[in-house]
């Protein structure tokens, strides 16, 4: 749509114009996919291909044997739901407390409400690895440790106030008079939010499930630090067993490929499946329907 | 019985007041309108009354029950708001019948009584569409329908007209006073337009910087003005003022031109005082004072004239076609029976004649 309305005088111009731009997006997407594609290739070599000389990117025979190994020799079904189920309870959680929230600090007016705002965000940038040790200290003196509540407990904590922020913005957009009207009609506040707010702000629910299912599913220090019992790891620590010189000196770089792309799959079907909703959120402010 | 009184009630935001001190009573039945310029308050009375907006002090009862801490919901009272606020995931039929969905009212019922309401109002054929696929002038009727739905105490109305264009304006005011006449529901309504407040209500309030200016029927605020605001803001075009003094039985411009006085004006001489007269209120005479025509505007039924009397624009009004132009000079008389005298210092009327 942009490059549409690059403004250039002929028809031949424009038609140039936009060779240059798709080729700079095949570029791009040349750069983000080629480590991905070299995983996929790796995952698929012999142990002795790995480090032949010349080194190939094909591997000499297409099987997907590695794959076949890891999903019935390994753990790698249990550390996925590990994830699956970290992953769904802290985005189930994270909205479940982010929406009301977030329509607290659209709609009422409390004091100290933007100073606690701006809170939220000092709080957003605050890295994982900064809260690392005490956050261990914390959860040991709890007995939270190998604990997938206290895990999930702290991926919600982690993601509220993004999920808070990006919610709110959503409901601003959407008039106070309706939750007047609806007020009126007879509706609690939970109700409004409940009836009125939340199926309008469908893509911005969309917006927060994507970006929590993606955080939950990549959280790496949380769980590396607050979990060391094998069965209960997610796989995003998983994938780190399959490194080569943990099994006795044996090559094992293409199961930990294999593993890698297994691990990356569900959040791409994922992203692939609400994608068109991510478009959807990312316009919604500004064309109001 | 649904009257609605209102006493002593004030707004105030930290330390800024809105409406320092108004006290209203409106009857069972009665279609009352706030009206005012932007700031006044009126819309935040209004909101008050709907529980919208907490009250600072005094009371408000509808029904005879002080509603002070009641929540809207609790108020029986229904709301048609300036850009509709219909809920845009919900047909036509769901948004007339939510209230009703909230209060558990079986099915079968809510369906009748909307279908009731949009015989009323006409919206039968739309029930199953979204409001996003409606006009204005329907969105607005499906505002008013869920308002009926409910069968309120009291309609409340904040500036429904002022997102319609002119002519489903006019349209639609007639349809809300047919309505009132129908259902005989009290009514208290928001606008800033002062032609909606003379054609629908049965008694209009003014409202200026939170304070009730005058409260009257239309006609007597029309007729009777309380103070120069009343009589500025109400009548279009509006009430033509002239600044001056009262010297021997006449009253004299600023400017030094001579205005009739209809009898004795005694303790009027010397004071600063404005002489007012509406533009149909004048009429041409060839014992009137004269005046420099500056601009005529025939409206068809009657025309407006732009006239200059020294300093002062006169706006006058004539029922017949004239044929004057632009720098013609003639003479025009006020009635005797309709001329208002205000103290230029208080802005009070002085006399009434």
């Amino acid at each position: 749509m942009t490059h549409a309305n690059v403004e250039i005088g002929s028809a031949g111009g424009r038609r140039l114009a936009n060779t240059g731009l798709y080729a700079i997006y095949a570029v791009a997407v040349l750069f983000t996919l080629f480590p991905i594609l070299a995983v996929v290739m790796l995952s698929m070599k012999q142990p002795s291909e790995v480090f032949s000389w010349p080194p190939t990117f094909l591997p000499a025979t297409l099987n997907l044997d590695t794959y076949i190994y890891v999903l019935t020799e390994t753990t790698i079904g249990r550390m996925l739901w590990n994830s699956v189920f970290l992953t769904a309870c802290s985005t189930a959680g994270c909205i479940a407390i982010s929406a009301p929230a977030a329509y607290a600090f659209s709609r009422l007016k409390f004091r100290a409400q933007k100073p606690l705002l701006l809170i939220l965000l000092v709080y957003q940038m605050i890295s994982s690895m900064v809260i690392a040790l005490p956050l261990y200290r914390y959860f040991e003196a709890l007995g939270l440790l190998d604990s997938h509540m206290g895990v999930i407990l702290v991926y919600i904590t982690v993601e509220i106030p993004f999920t808070v922020w990006l919610l709110k913005g959503f409901f601003d957009a959407i008039p106070p008079s309706l939750d007047e009207a609806a007020r009126i009609d007879g509706a609690s506040r939970l109700q409004v939010l409940r009836i009125v707010i939340l199926p309008l702000a469908k893509p911005g629910l969309a917006a927060a499930l994507i970006f929590n299912v993606i955080a939950g599913w990549s959280q790496f220090i949380i769980p590396f630090i607050l979990i060391q019992r094998a069965e209960m790891l997610p796989i995003s620590i998983g994938v780190l067993n399959f490194a080569p010189g943990q099994t006795e000196g044996e090559i094992t770089i293409p199961y930990l490929a294999a593993a890698s792309i297994i691990a990356m799959l569900p959040a791409l079907t994922m992203f692939v499946l609400l994608q068109r909703y991510i478009v959807q959120a990312l316009t919604g402010g500004a064309v109001k329907g | 019985m649904s009257q609605v009184t209102i006493a002593n009630v004030r707004k105030t935001y930290g330390s800024a007041t809105i409406i320092p001190d108004v006290s209203l009573d409106i009857s069972d039945g009665e279609f009352v309108i706030l009206v005012g310029p932007s700031g006044c308050g009126k819309s935040t009375l209004l909101r008050m009354i709907a529980g919208l907006e907490a009250i600072s002090g005094g009371d408000i009862a509808i029904g005879g029950r002080v509603v002070n801490n009641l929540q809207p919901k609790e108020r029986d009272i229904a709301m048609v708001f300036q850009n509709y606020a219909l809920y845009p995931h919900m047909t036509v039929a769901d948004n007339m019948g939510f209230s009703l969905r909230l209060s558990k009212v079986p099915k079968a019922q809510i369906a009748e009584d909307v279908a009731k309401a949009a015989k009323i109002l006409g919206l039968t054929a739309l029930l199953d569409r979204y409001p996003g696929q409606l006009s204005g002038g329907q969105r607005q009727r499906v505002a008013m329908g869920r308002a009926i739905v409910r069968n309120p105490q009291v309609f409340l109305f904040d500036e429904p007209l002022s997102n319609l264009d002119a002519k489903l304006r006019v349209q639609m005011r007639a349809e809300i006073k047919e309505l009132h006449q129908k259902l005989k529901t009290t009514t208290i309504y928001v606008t800033h337009d002062q032609i909606e407040a003379m054609t629908m209500a049965d008694k209009i309030v003014v409202m200026r910087s939170g304070v009730i200016e005058q409260i009257g029927a239309p006609l007597e605020l029309y007729d009777h003005p309380r103070n120069l605001f009343v009589a500025s803001f109400i009548g279009s075009p509006s009430m033509n003022l002239i600044h001056g003094r009262v010297e021997g039985g006449h009253f004299v411009s600023d400017g030094g031109h001579r205005l009739p006085l209809p009898r004795a004006t005694a303790g009027l001489e010397g004071r600063p005082l404005v002489y007012g007269v509406r533009p149909e209120h004048l009429a041409l005479a060839d014992d009137g004072f004269e005046v420099e025509i500056a601009v005529v505007e025939p409206t068809g039924s009657e025309s407006h004239v732009l006239a200059r009397l020294g300093d002062n624009d006169l706006t006058c009004v004539f029922r017949e076609r004239i044929t004057l132009r632009s720098g013609d000079r003639v003479r025009v008389r006020p009635e005797p029976d309709n001329i208002h005298i205000f103290d230029a210092q208080s802005g009070d009327r002085v006399i009434q004649v």
